[in-house]
């Protein structure tokens, strides 16, 4: 489970893209592709690969006026996600 | 816009 410290970053090959046939955002790896949700690409969108996830989730709480622990824990669950399927990689 | 839990969905 990604730390409050840990910094994501996209990897080499990695970027997000707007897929104009679908009408939506996706992400774009060698090869392999997903299509993100609104919430998805919010997410993704705070990711500069200097900031830390504490910071991002931060940034989100205030942006939806949401609590920052459901940000918090859907946010990892979705950076978890790409994790595992190396979408995403992590400092810690 | 709310907040919703993220959908990821894989294009194969």
């Amino acid at each position: 489970m990604i730390a409050d410290h840990d910094i994501p970053y996209l990897p080499r090959g990695v970027r997000v893209h707007r897929d104009r046939v679908r009408d939506a955002w996706v992400l774009l790896a060698p090869e392999r592709a997903i299509t993100l949700d609104a919430i998805g690409h919010a997410i993704l969108s705070e990711i500069d690969g200097t900031r830390s996830f504490g910071e991002i989730t931060a940034a989100l709480a205030a942006r939806y006026n949401a609590p920052a622990e459901d940000i918090a824990r859907d946010s990892a669950g979705f950076l978890g996600a790409l994790h595992d399927r190396r979408f995403l990689e992590v400092h810690s | 816009m709310a907040w919703n839990k993220p959908i990821i969905r894989e294009i194969e």
